[in-house]
């Protein structure tokens, strides 16, 4: 299957080391447009690391991350321009309102006035913000801030599309918004690359996983061949065998002794 | 000139407090030794202390006035706020146990400042007042001195109370007479007004300590509504040496002080009990007014993103109002001190320049200016910074341009236009339109000098403490003054010959282009970024140090920051 690059995300041996500590480590996969890519693992284990550095929020160690295969840090501004990106916390600026902070969002980002106001408004509206559009974002529920965090991340119409904890807060009902909408993203030719640490709902999503596990890729393939090839039934199963290390069971146990007496 | 450690997360409190505590003391010390001169020795004691009022007075005044300013900027801290209720609200801490920590919190406060304030004077004063001829053992086991003493004490710690709580009285019961959102509305502009309030009454108010003064009958009416005159009274009572005309002022201190710390009771009893549950439903941040956020563009898309955010936050943060206010308010100081006695004995104005009145609006110009840069320092939720890092989609000379843009709109703006309705109004318009013409290059001068080295978007560039240096900025603050009040005899003249005005426009152009010259060149530079992290300094400097002239191998390709071999 001939992949058209145009519109692929790659890293290649990319790893990011702190002082004294390996984040990332030699960390190579591909995310292609039309495919949705789960990024997972434990807490820990280098996920928010990386998207930072593919969104240029961090720099890499070593390695390098490539889209459309160009290197993204021969052109950061052209890049950042078809890049859209929610973070895994929603520190917004508390003080302005909704609208007002999608609006400086399109203004940053030289969007044209008119258009960007219409697609605000259509975005609030199908994100059942448009209510509280006036209302300053302090007085918004996790919820709400993860709406205005999605709407931010899609104003531009981005190729590629990083999403970490995009389902957090979010209720029901938007949270199946939210797993249609990604897929309709990928069904029309955007790269979408997703963590979380919700395994249903990346095994409903996602086409492919990459798991990680202390800064290194333990797992790169197709959900279905996951499962054969571990034989195992499903992503959970294989994800606790992959990067789970302690006995979560036990563990339990213990911690109910420990309180309880 | 404020360190801003006092607002930064990283900030030595300790440190912080030591230079606050070096400052008052170092007040404290001057007006110690001004007291030692206190009178002759050769006076009746009666004539001693009546002679020493004025400077009593003076002692009582500034004490309220810092204790004032004191309360007026931990206004947000007296009283329980979003983050003490939904922290400590789940745990098993009683309303009571945050309302006691929260008073004795604020008293030992108080107490501080009153006694870093009066720590020299404290005895110094009572010992000028000691009589001249006695010797040092029977002064020592004098009495009169230790009833001064206690006397001085006892009237400074409740002087400063009575303050204290007439500002928590004042913004308790407006939280409880007004809904929440309202209350935090109306907090900043009482939070303002009650600066300014203090600073006006501290230099405005008429040096009335005299028995003449006191006891004239067209003054009372003004005593009935100057509380340091009271405390002065007060103290006479306390110290024995009652005159007639200190005997009502006395009296009103009492109730006074019984007025305000009931109130202030009141107030706080009632905080605790009826608004701690409706605190941890409304937000704290200033509310936006639903459907009133409209601002003009101010030019590009970024650079009326950048301006509109930075309008917003400065409109919307109350840390970085007071800020704002501090430099403001030491500029309104320092006009009031000036207008004072000036305007009333100049000539009218009708067609005549005010030398006092053009450099306060210079003055305030600068403090304007200076301020708001400043607390462009200061950053806002800065973990929410990734937005404009995420967005950066221009070259960074169209941002250093655009970073620019908002100091112009909230500081020199605003002054100007408020200078040209004043200027307008009283003078006639040739020399109203001439001061304008050059307040308005000196305010655009300002701005780009102290944007010099300034790359990053107001209120999103992390900030390192003890940056700040404050004797330097002091200083040079001192030597601008002195050189704003030469350049404003200079341009009195020049308003009257037309070619002097035209030569002081000349150089005023040419520096403000030079200026903006300089900024725009450093925008272009290969150096320029837009800094969202405040680098800290190297640990290890490199010094160039050469031997003989001659350079290291490894300096001659990587230049000035070549190594030593």
């Amino acid at each position: 299957m001939l992949h058209n690059i145009s519109n692929m995300l790659e890293l290649r041996n990319v790893s990011k080391r702190f002082t004294g500590i390996v984040a990332v480590d030699d960390v190579s996969f591909s995310a292609r447009a039309g495919e949705i890519t789960g990024y997972l693992g434990p807490n820990g284990s280098g996920k928010s690391t990386t998207m930072k550095m593919i969104t240029g929020l961090m720099e890499l160690t070593s390695g390098e991350i490539l889209f459309g295969g160009e290197r993204i840090q021969s052109d950061l501004i052209a890049y950042k321009q078809r890049m859209g990106y929610v973070p895994e916390e929603p520190h917004l600026y508390a003080h302005l309102s909704g609208l007002e902070y999608l609006v400086m969002v399109g203004q940053l980002r030289n969007l044209p006035a008119k258009s960007t106001a219409e697609r605000i408004d259509g975005l609030l509206r199908l994100l059942s913000l448009h209510g509280n559009r006036h209302v300053p974002i302090s007085a918004y529920s996790k919820g709400m801030r993860q709406k205005v965090l999605l709407s931010a991340a899609m104003l531009h119409n981005p190729d590629l599309i990083l999403l970490d904890e995009p389902f957090s807060g979010l209720d029901v009902s938007t949270a199946l918004v939210l797993r249609s909408l990604i897929q309709e993203l990928a069904g029309r030719g955007k790269v979408v690359l997703f963590s979380s640490h919700e395994l249903e709902t990346v095994e409903r999503v996602c086409s492919r996983v990459v798991i990680l596990h202390h800064g290194k890729i333990v797992a790169d393939d197709w959900i279905e061949r996951l499962r054969t090839l571990m034989a195992l039934p499903t992503l959970e199963s294989i994800f606790s065998q992959l990067a789970v290390e302690q006995d979560t069971a036990a563990i339990s146990r213990e911690i109910a002794d420990l309180i309880l007496g | 000139m404020v360190d801003l450690e006092l607002l930064s997360p990283q900030g030595d409190m300790s440190k912080l407090l030591g230079q606050f505590a070096a400052l008052l003391i170092l007040i404290s010390s001057l007006l110690g030794l001004a007291a030692l001169g206190l009178g002759d020795s050769r006076m009746p004691r009666v004539a001693l202390l009546i002679s020493a009022w004025g400077f009593e007075h003076s002692l009582i005044a500034t004490t309220m006035l810092v204790v004032g300013l004191f309360a007026v900027l931990s206004w947000d801290s007296t009283f329980p706020d979003r983050r003490d209720v939904l922290v400590l609200g789940p745990l098993p801490v009683r309303a009571r146990t945050l309302f006691l920590a929260k008073v004795a919190a604020s008293a030992t406060a108080l107490s501080f400042t009153v006694v870093a304030l009066n720590a020299f004077t404290g005895l110094t004063f009572p010992l000028a007042l000691a009589p001249a001829s006695t010797s040092l053992p029977d002064l020592i086991l004098s009495p009169v001195l230790y009833r001064s003493l206690a006397a001085y004490w006892i009237t400074m710690v409740l002087a400063g109370a009575f303050i204290f709580c007439c500002v928590l009285g004042v913004q308790g019961f407006a939280a409880q007479l007004l809904p929440r959102r309202g209350f935090l509305r109306l907090s900043a502009f009482l939070q303002m007004a009650a600066f300014g309030l203090f600073l006006s009454v501290y230099f405005l108010q008429p040096s009335l300590a005299t028995p003449k003064g006191l006891m004239a009958p067209e003054n009372q009416g003004l005593l009935a509504w100057l509380p340091s005159y009271w405390f002065l009274g007060l103290f006479q009572e306390l110290n024995g040496s009652m005159h007639a005309a200190m005997v009502p002022l006395a009296g009103r201190a009492w109730v006074g002080l019984a007025v305000a710390g009931f109130g202030t009771a009141v107030a706080y009893v009632l905080s605790y009990f009826r608004t701690l549950r409706k605190i941890a439903e409304e937000p704290d941040i200033l509310p936006g007014f639903r459907g009133l956020n409209w601002l003009p563009r101010f030019g590009n898309s970024l650079e009326t993103a950048v301006v509109q955010f930075s309008v917003r936050t400065l409109l919307r943060s109350r840390q970085h109002r007071v800020m704002l206010a501090f430099y403001l308010g030491i500029g309104l100081a320092i006009v009031i001190f000036l207008l004072k006695g000036g305007v009333a004995r100049e000539e009218h104005f009708a067609d005549q320049a005010n030398t006092r009145l053009m450099f306060s609006s210079f003055v305030i110009m600068c403090v304007w200016v200076v301020g708001t840069r400043v607390v462009f320092s200061m950053p806002l939720a800065l973990r929410a910074n990734w937005i404009f890092r995420v967005t950066q989609v221009r070259g960074v000379g169209e941002y250093l341009a655009a970073i620019r843009r908002p100091l112009f709109v909230l500081a020199v703006a605003p002054v100007w236009l408020a200078s040209a309705v004043l200027f307008l109004s009283i003078w006639g318009w040739r020399p109203a339109a001439g001061h304008l013409v050059v307040l308005g290059l000196w305010g655009m001068m300002l701005a780009y000098l102290s944007l010099q080295g300034f790359q990053k978007i107001p209120f999103t560039c992390s900030y390192l403490p003890g940056k700040s240096f404050f004797h330097m900025a002091f200083l040079a603050a001192v030597g601008l003054l002195l050189g704003l009040r030469k350049g404003v005899e200079l341009e009195r003249r020049a308003l009257d010959d037309p070619v002097s005005y035209a030569k002081m426009l000349g150089i005023l152009g040419i520096a403000v282009a030079l200026a903006r010259w300089r900024a725009v060149a450093l925008g272009k530079s290969e150096d320029a970024i837009v800094q969202f992290e405040e680098v800290p300094p190297p640990a290890v400097l490199v010094l160039g140090l050469q031997r003989d002239g001659v350079l290291p191998n490894s300096a001659r390709g990587q230049g000035s920051a070549g190594r030593l071999q």
